[in-house]
């Protein structure tokens, strides 16, 4: 079956972790969504931009990560390496994949054999961690998500690899591709935004096939 | 209307998910932390994290307290301050 959506899992060394795959063929990509709260205003975004994948041809896999979503393992246990070996895993298991990230997922897939790094909007370790420093309650949760100091430092000190880089053209920072849009991760209520999804997912298969998906 | 005033605007309406003519409608005496339901100390986080990207500034957090976001005018006052240095 192929364009379909599966609501599937996948093994890591550390257990079983809940993912939704669209498609079934190649090429096939794996989104990483923002950690924290950012990954709540971003979810049904990204969802848009698989399905909009999937019918460029394009399959795709959204991986709860171990500590995320609906993994079971708690909040507080959560480390930056364990995500990492969990991403490792899965570009082992579907190789050849390209990796998509949108803000600080763009730190998942550091390391990973996949084909090529995609990143929308990423950010990087430092700005992570000052930022989850601000959201830091006076009862030390990030909106409701309580962390280990380990992962704290552990994601400051975090950094991205080279991809293809997509920002807002609010942002000021450099970019291989300025877009308009409103930054959906800052919402204070989620939100989606099908029409960037559209742009993002034809800038995605383009770059697909340059890069010899 | 200055850059900052501009992108001041934009940033409360994108966070906060107002419209452009609500966001076009504040002044410098609009109340915000405490008269916007929807500028929650989280959305605060968020407004002061995209005005240091949008503006290329960097907020020290001992500099935010209650009075630069008692009114859209303070909000943009101190933006123009932190962008000028």
């Amino acid at each position: 079956m192929t364009g379909g959506l599966h609501i599937d899992s996948y093994e890591w060394p550390g257990g079983r972790e809940p993912m939704l795959r669209f498609g079934d063929r190649s090429p096939r990509v794996v989104l990483a969504l923002p950690l924290l709260e950012e990954f709540n205003r971003t979810r049904a975004f990204g969802v848009t931009l698989l399905r909009g994948l999937a019918a460029r041809g394009v399959s795709g896999l959204l991986p709860d990560w171990p500590g995320t979503g609906e993994s079971l393992m708690p909040t507080q246990a959560v480390s930056l390496e364990a995500m990492r070996v969990a991403y490792g895993a899965i570009a082992a298991s579907y190789a050849p994949l390209f990796a998509l990230s949108i803000r600080s997922g763009a730190l998942l897939d550091t390391g990973s054999p996949v084909s090529g790094r995609w990143h929308f909007s990423p950010q990087d370790g430092a700005d992570f961690a000052r930022e989850m420093g601000r959201q830091t309650s006076r009862e030390g949760d990030v909106a409701g998500n309580l962390l280990s100091d380990a992962f704290r430092e552990e994601v400051g000190a975090a950094t991205t690899d080279d991809a293809r880089v997509v920002r807002l053209d609010s942002d000021g920072r450099d970019a291989d591709l300025k877009i308009a849009g409103v930054p959906l991760w800052r919402r204070a209520e989620p939100d989606n935004d099908p029409a960037l999804a559209a742009r993002l997912a034809d800038d995605i298969a383009d770059w697909i096939a340059t890069c010899g998906g | 209307m200055t850059t900052v005033d501009k992108t001041v605007r934009a940033t409360l309406a994108d966070i906060l998910g107002i419209s452009a003519e609500r966001a076009a409608s504040f002044t410098e005496t609009t109340p915000l932390f405490g008269a916007l339901p929807e500028l929650d100390s989280m959305a605060v986080a968020s407004v002061l994290t995209e005005l240091e990207d949008r503006l290329g500034i960097v907020i020290e957090d001992d500099e935010v307290d209650g009075d630069m976001l008692e009114t859209y005018g303070a909000l943009v006052t101190f933006a123009a301050r932190k962008a000028l240095l």
